[in-house]
């Protein structure tokens, strides 16, 4: 069981993330854009951080930023989502401290196993 | 001792067999007809097969009991075993051996590969041609080879905990694949201080042990092949030897490994069972030169074993007991030192060491006292003999009884003691123990009766030596201290006062001399040498009754507790032993300044004022101390000015320019590097009773 956070500006997609992760045992915290998401990263202890890049007012990649600045994001994985597969986006979201990707369009099953991969109980 | 877990017996036997095992296979590769090798090699795979089923071993009896069969044509002789049985037998070693120590980490594939080998080449008729025997079994694709697995090496870079990768997460995925064997390479990690506890500086080097295709690992590194370097070749051979729980340290902290990845794969080469289908490889393992293992590697683990356990006792050279215990004092002293100047300093952390090492001090010099302790028993054993031949000369029967034969003494005590006690015994059947006729005149049985007995008693063992015979003759030993002028004739003396003329030089009540006493010159030796031992002899008679000799001794000679006081400038120690009370000079034993004698509950006991004896400068404290002293009977008081405590004593004996000074019995050094007096109790309390004599006669 653990707290995940779900950043994107697509209801649809927080949607999906929420009723796959959810009946796997997990807290699903929603976020609809990065400003959002930061702050309630800084107001829960969370285990993982599912965000979209291309979101209004504070991006992805600013978010991931932002994130491992935080004390409490020490080691904690951060995955962003991609519709590319472009591998400079996803080098320069690696670099900013992402831990893992998951391409867009995405099964219940793929996110589950990236989940289950970065998230041990 | 506690009993020991059967289970762990177990293992322990096991140890010692795989020895033997070991040794017989490698022996094997020597000399391949020795049927002697070959049956020792059964014994010890049927002693571990049986044992290892009775403790739940249940997989090394099943596993043990394949073996045993494979290997049975080599018994009945049928096969010869060749260098490639053997190394598939060391191998089936290793396995049995992995099961036994550390089950979790062995898999059965490993043991199935082992036995399928094995059955392989002891199936075959002609082992010196196994090779085609498994090319017609299993035909191979040309220049394919078994897979067994991938051999992985993973260098991540340091900064991939950052970024919420976790390389244990990693490694258990690829667990998941299959069993695998992980090495952590520390040879990255550098000193605390230079430590970033957010990178990653260790590398692993992974043997995984799955047919999966490469895919699947590189799915595990997905998120993190650029990363790292990956590192990925497949495992052709099945690793003969499974390697110590390594993964399990991970889950606590990057632990250094037991074995580095060169040490592991050493031996699992030198024994690598031949299970890749290349003929060059066979000969490789053929050609391997067994007798370099047998000569280097063998002897060596079996003379460790040997000197495991052979640990029980260790004999050591007397002088280097007496050179530790030397040291041990010195450090107690430097000890002491380092006391008073953490106490007088306000630093806590200083104390807090300080305490630390006195309470190590003292353990250790406890530890080696009793490193020095020998039960009195080897001694009483010598009487016996001592007291058949004089009860035989003598023709008195004597029964001689010995008791507390464990009891424990400085070893260089229970030297000392020997001959003190053949004197004690002698005078004790020559003079104690009556003829026949007289012991039949009193009543008594014919048999005499000598007993000797140590017995601990606080800091002191009490040796005694007791007969049943006629007693002390007090008035024969009044009349002869008179008549040699010791004595005043008719004075007042009390019993116990007259005994110990006993103890003068040349002074002998036997009215003959014969071979074995009444030279004189028996127990004012005895009375010396107890005395510079630091210890007292006691004498208690009873007419008709018997004699009892009691020697109080110290448990050791280099250390002893002492009572540190204060007269004048000097301080002094008195053995902490001889002490029984402190209390305070009242004003009424003060005036009573002619007499010096103190009302302690109703007996009148002598004090002496050490002011006066040690010729203090100074005026007195106002409040003068008392300390009771004893040595068994006699109580006499010392008057001193102050108090100061107790104090662990390192005696240093006073140079031979003061060995006619028998006031103090030693010296020692104090914590602030001055040194004590340590007073001579005997001394003092026979200068108590020669003070009280006199002013007894004085007031006569």
């Amino acid at each position: 069981m653990a707290t995940i956070l779900s950043v994107d500006d697509s209801p649809s997609i927080r949607q999906m993330i929420k009723v796959v992760l959810e009946p796997a045992g997990h807290n699903v915290i929603e976020a609809g854009d990065g400003a959002e998401g930061l702050a309630k990263a800084q107001a829960t202890k969370l285990d993982l951080v599912i965000t979209d890049l291309n979101m209004p007012v504070m991006n992805g990649l600013e978010l991931i930023r932002a994130l491992r600045k935080l004390p409490a994001a020490v080691g904690m994985p951060i995955v962003f989502l991609t519709t590319e597969s472009n591998d400079a986006v996803k080098q320069e979201a690696k670099s900013a401290g992402a831990t893992g990707w998951i391409t867009k369009p995405f099964k219940p099953e793929q996110l589950l196993a990236v989940v289950s991969k970065l998230v041990r109980s | 001792m506690t009993a020991m877990d059967p289970t762990e017996v177990f293992r322990q036997e096991a140890s010692e067999l795989f020895e033997v095992l070991e040794g017989a296979l490698l022996d094997l590769g020597q000399c391949p007809d020795d049927r002697e090798l070959v049956d020792s090699a059964f014994r010890a795979l049927h002693t571990i097969k049986g044992s290892g089923a009775m403790f739940g071993f249940d997989k090394v009896a099943s596993f043990t009991h394949e073996f045993e069969t494979a290997f049975d044509r080599v018994r009945r002789g049928e096969i010869k075993p060749t260098q490639e049985l053997i190394s598939v037998a060391l191998a089936a070693k290793d396995y049995i051996r992995a099961l036994i120590e550390d089950p979790q980490s062995t898999d059965d594939i490993i043991g199935e590969a082992i036995l399928d080998d094995l059955k392989r080449f002891v199936s075959s008729d002609q082992p010196s041609a196994p090779v085609a025997e498994i090319a017609e079994a299993r035909p191979l694709a040309p220049g394919e080879s078994r897979q067994a697995g991938w051999h992985l090496y993973l260098d991540f870079e340091s900064h991939i905990l950052r970024n919420g990768s976790n390389p244990l997460d990693l490694l258990e995925d690829l667990c998941k694949l299959g069993p695998c064997f992980v090495v952590p390479v520390t040879d990255g990690v550098p000193f605390l201080d230079e430590m970033d506890p957010e990178d990653c500086y260790l590398k692993w080097d992974v043997k995984l042990h799955a047919t999966c295709d490469k895919d699947a690992i590189d799915d595990v590194f997905m998120f993190v092949q650029d990363e790292m370097k990956l590192t990925l070749s497949p495992l052709e051979q099945v690793e003969a030897r499974a390697p110590a729980p390594l993964f399990q340290l991970l889950d606590e902290e990057p632990a250094p490994p037991v074995e580095t990845v060169a040490q592991m794969m050493a031996p699992a080469a030198a024994v690598a069972p031949p299970l890749a289908a290349k003929p060059e490889r066979k000969a490789e393992v053929a050609s391997e030169p067994k007798s370099d293992i047998k000569s280097e590697t063998a002897p060596a683990r079996r003379e460790e074993a040997k000197q495991e356990r052979g640990i029980a006792t260790v004999r050591v050279q007397a002088e280097r007991l007496d050179e530790l215990m030397a040291r041990v004092g010195e450090l107690v002293i430097a000890q002491a030192r380092l006391t008073q100047l953490a106490s007088a300093g306000s630093d806590l952390s200083i104390k807090m060491i300080a305490e630390e090492i006195e309470r190590l001090a003292s353990s250790l010099r406890d530890t080696t006292m009793g490193a020095r302790m020998v039960p009195i028993g080897s001694l009483f054993g010598r009487f016996r003999r001592l007291v058949h031949d004089l009860s035989r000369d003598l023709s008195k029967p004597v029964e001689f009884v010995t008791s507390g034969e464990d009891t424990e003494l400085d070893k260089t005590m229970i030297e000392c003691l020997a001959d003190p006690l053949v004197h004690l015994i002698r005078n004790a059947i020559d003079h104690g123990i009556e003829d026949t006729a007289t012991r039949a005149a009193h009543g008594k049985t014919e048999q005499g009766r000598i007993e000797l007995a140590a017995v601990h008693s606080g800091a002191q063992v009490l040796v005694t030596v007791k007969d049943n015979g006629g007693g002390l003759n007090t008035a024969r030993i009044r009349a002869k201290a008179e008549e040699q002028g010791l004595i005043a004739t008719g004075a007042a003396l009390s019993d116990h006062e007259v005994h110990q003329f006993l103890f003068h030089p040349g002074f002998s009540t036997a009215q003959t001399i014969s071979a074995l006493s009444g030279r004189g010159v028996g127990m004012d030796v005895v009375k010396r040498t107890i005395e510079n031992m630091r210890g007292s002899i006691d004498l208690s008679t009873k007419p008709t009754q018997g004699t009892t000799v009691t020697l109080r001794l110290p448990l050791t000679l280099a250390i002893i507790e002492g009572l540190l006081i204060r007269v004048g400038e000097g301080r002094y120690i008195i053995p902490l032993s001889a002490v029984e009370e402190c209390i305070e000079l009242t004003a009424e034993d003060e005036r009573s300044c002619g007499r010096n004698f103190l009302n302690v509950r109703g007996n009148l006991v002598p004090f002496l004022r050490l002011r006066e004896i040690m010729s203090a400068s100074g005026t007195p404290d106002r409040h003068q101390k008392t300390i009771i002293i004893s040595t068994g009977e006699t109580h006499v008081g010392l008057v001193a000015d102050q108090i100061i405590g107790s104090h662990q004593t390192v005696i240093k004996s006073l140079s031979k320019l003061h060995s006619d000074v028998t006031m103090f019995s030693g010296a020692t050094i104090l914590g602030d590097g001055t040194a004590a007096l340590i007073l001579d109790v005997a001394q003092l309390v026979a200068l108590a009773q020669a003070q009280t004599e006199k002013q007894i006669s004085e007031a006569a």
